[in-house]
């Protein structure tokens, strides 16, 4: 049996409520938190890492709470933070082994899996190398390889792709997929596309909440409003983006071709579209014209 | 597993380049301060100025000649041949360099001379470089009777409200039970050792307090935190291992750095005199502990060792509650210079507390010089011991609050 269980979460950080209520659960598989920076992402994954206390509920793991457990759930858990600190001086092989020394591998073990993840994630021949004339990519698998070197039942990843590169980006993307054979992955995001291929689960937070959680597909089946594809000459574009979300604006010959979310049809030429995940993502996080929130597909 | 964390926490430490250069900073200041320790001159029968290894051997053969116990004979003849001295031409003349000819027939009884002008001082207080000079070989038999007498007469009047009666008492027995005629012998070893101890206690200090000062803040700093705390053992054996980085970065550099000073000085100097008592010194005559010059090395050494670690582990402390290293480094300083500022209240109760500060430890040399008495139940113990016992039990208990205040963050 494999459960992590959240029930009834809650973190406030002096007035501010981080989490709300939030309950969970989850098995084996590939689950992706998505929302805008500022939605209560990290303050979960960094109570789900024993890293901070939660105001209110618990979290249990196969029925015991996580925090009691202490160094027996701490050997279950592979955790790649947000902001990745690493020792400059030390090489990446360095790294890793004293990595592997606080996670309890025995030496044998640990040189084992530090060599094999070194393979794995690319890193074999920067072995050597000092951790601080590494690129930003070369940190992220080396991330990456620290959080699997316990070989962790629950792998939990905060914006793993943040900064990368379009290419290191699918890279990284297809390595975390290689990854989560037989474990429970959960993987932050504010990038759609990162969670749309990998994820068999995907939790929407917002303003500390999980709005909604599935599937994509059923995500995308019970999203109440419907996306069309409307023409119009460019000056009518702006009416448009003020009036309703519009998850694309396109250029065509004469005008500009419109992806308009929208309970109604918003004009009489406008074509009902089969809706996506970017355009559930817009429908739930976007705003009309004027968005300052973080969300790129 | 321990040992590997600990590996690595002491590689964390000396990778940097700070350290690398905090180390270099340290050997550079030990080899000037060596070379200070070292430097004892000489004055030959030509009144010439001479330095290095000979001059050592003919100071060393010049004062060996006057070796052996000072009793009341060794005594009177020391205050004859000095008056012969002073009655030489050379040592009556204006002409410089007939003064210094005179003066090198002095060094080999300069150390006792010394001893004269302290026993026969007109006050407690009191020092008057050419008291011997006019002395006559009859003062001879009061030469010990002096120290306690003095010491009496302070205590019933200058000194009068500064102690209580017990410890007046307690001062008084510790004069009389220094065994007497005491040995003489040549000891410039020890004393250059004693002289510049505090200057390398120091040193050493403020090199450790850079570098155990990022132990537990860089962790932070580096933003490395949250791997270590959601580790295995980032909240029990891993963070022991950064105390015992901390450990044994201290007694390791400490050490190396007081066995390396002591081992040159003494390796130039010599090692005679080890045995004596530290009253014979002119500097410490008026010392009430009764230890030989060895049972002094070892003091110094000690207490160094014991003010290092505690100022080093509350430096720790600082760095794991709140998270920078900055604030950190600056322990060991507030800590070694402060007391400097506050130092000249000529106040007894101000003095009986400044003397409990942890700088005193790197400082022994001076703590065995001052008077400062603390009765505890009922007995009256010397600082020295005080502060030894105080801050060895106050690092110990610094260990698990250091422990349970960086596992909780």
């Amino acid at each position: 049996m494999m459960e992590l269980k959240i029930s009834d979460l809650r973190k406030e950080f002096k007035d501010i409520a981080a989490v709300r209520n939030v309950s969970y659960t989850m098995s084996t598989g590939v689950y992706g938190l998505l929302g805008v920076n500022g939605a209560g992402k990290t303050t979960l994954m960094r109570m789900l890492c024993t890293l901070i206390r939660p105001t209110g509920g618990s979290i249990t793991w196969n029925g015991r709470d996580i925090f009691e457990m202490d160094g027996d759930y701490r050997k279950l858990l592979g955790y790649l933070p947000q902001e990745f600190g690493y020792y400059p001086d030390f090489t990446v092989y360095d790294y890793l082994m004293y990595t592997a020394s606080i996670k309890g591998l025995r030496p044998v073990t640990a040189r084992q899996r530090t060599k094999l993840l070194l393979k794995q994630v690319g890193m074999e021949k920067a072995a050597d190398k000092k951790m601080k004339k590494l690129s930003g990519g070369m940190k992220r698998r080396v991330g990456i390889a620290q959080a699997m070197l316990g070989n962790p039942q629950i792998l939990i990843l905060d914006e793993p792709t943040a900064g990368l590169d379009p290419k290191e980006r699918i890279r990284f993307r297809n390595l975390i997929s290689e990854l989560s054979e037989n474990r429970l992955v959960l993987l932050s995001t504010h990038i759609v596309s990162d969670i749309a291929y990998i994820a068999n689960e995907i939790l929407l937070m917002q303003d500390g909440e999980i709005r909604a959680a599935g599937t994509a597909q059923e995500l995308i089946d019970a999203m109440p409003q419907q996306v069309w594809s409307v023409e119009a000459v460019k000056e009518e574009a702006a009416s448009y983006m003020k009036a309703y979300k519009v998850s694309n604006v396109k250029a065509i010959p004469g005008g500009v071709s419109l992806r308009v979310i929208s309970s109604e049809k918003p004009a009489g030429h406008a074509v009902l579209e089969t809706a996506t995940l970017e355009d559930l993502f817009l429908y739930y996080f976007g705003e009309k014209e004027n968005d300052d929130k973080d969300v790129e597909v | 597993m321990t040992i590997r964390m600990l590996k690595y926490e002491l590689k964390k430490v000396f990778l940097k380049t700070g350290s690398r250069i905090a180390m270099a900073l340290l050997l550079i200041l030990m080899g000037i301060t060596c070379f200070f320790a070292m430097d004892v001159s000489y004055v030959d029968g030509e009144g010439n100025s001479q330095r290095g290894p000979a001059a050592v051997a003919q100071l060393r053969a010049a004062q060996k000649a006057w070796s052996g116990y000072l009793d009341e004979e060794k005594i009177r003849k020391v205050i004859a041949e000095n008056l012969r001295i002073r009655n030489t031409p050379e040592a009556l003349s204006q002409n410089i360099k007939e003064m210094n000819i005179a003066y090198g027939w002095q060094q080999g009884i300069e150390g006792i001379r010394d001893l004269l002008n302290c026993s026969y001082a007109e006050g407690f207080r009191e020092h008057d470089y050419y008291r011997a000079d006019s002395l006559t070989e009859d003062a001879a038999s009061d030469f010990y009777i002096n120290r306690t007498r003095l010491l009496r007469e302070w205590l019933e009047d200058e000194a009068e409200d500064q102690f209580s009666e017990a410890e007046k008492a307690y001062l008084i027995r510790q004069y009389e039970n220094l065994e007497t005629p005491f040995y003489y012998d040549y000891m410039a070893g020890w004393q250059q050792l004693f002289e510049f101890s505090p200057t390398i206690i120091m040193l050493t200090m403020l090199i450790l307090g850079y570098l155990v000062a990022g132990i537990f803040s860089n962790e932070f700093t580096w933003k490395c935190e949250a791997v270590f705390f959601s580790s295995v053992y980032g909240r029990n054996k891993a963070v022991v291992s950064k105390i015992k980085a901390g450990f044994w970065i201290v007694t390791g550099i400490y050490f190396m750095s007081f066995l390396f000073y002591s081992g040159i000085v003494l390796l130039h100097l010599g090692t005679d005199g080890w045995n004596l008592p530290v009253q014979a010194s002119w500097t410490s005559w008026k010392c009430f502990y009764n230890i030989t010059n060895l049972q002094k090395y070892f003091l110094i050494g000690m207490g160094g060792y014991v003010g290092c670690l505690f100022i080093s582990f509350l430096s720790m402390l600082i760095s794991a509650k709140t998270k920078s290293t900055v604030t950190a480094v600056m322990v060991p300083v507030i800590l070694i210079f402060m007391p400097s500022f506050i130092a000249n209240i000529d106040s007894p109760a101000a003095n009986k507390i400044i003397g409990l500060l942890p700088d005193q430890l790197l400082q022994i040399k001076m703590a065995l010089g001052f008077f400062n008495l603390y009765s505890i139940g009922g007995r009256v113990i010397g600082e020295v011991s005080v502060i030894m016992i105080l801050y060895g039990v106050l690092t110990a208990a610094l260990v698990p609050v250091l422990y349970q205040v960086y596992r909780r963050l």
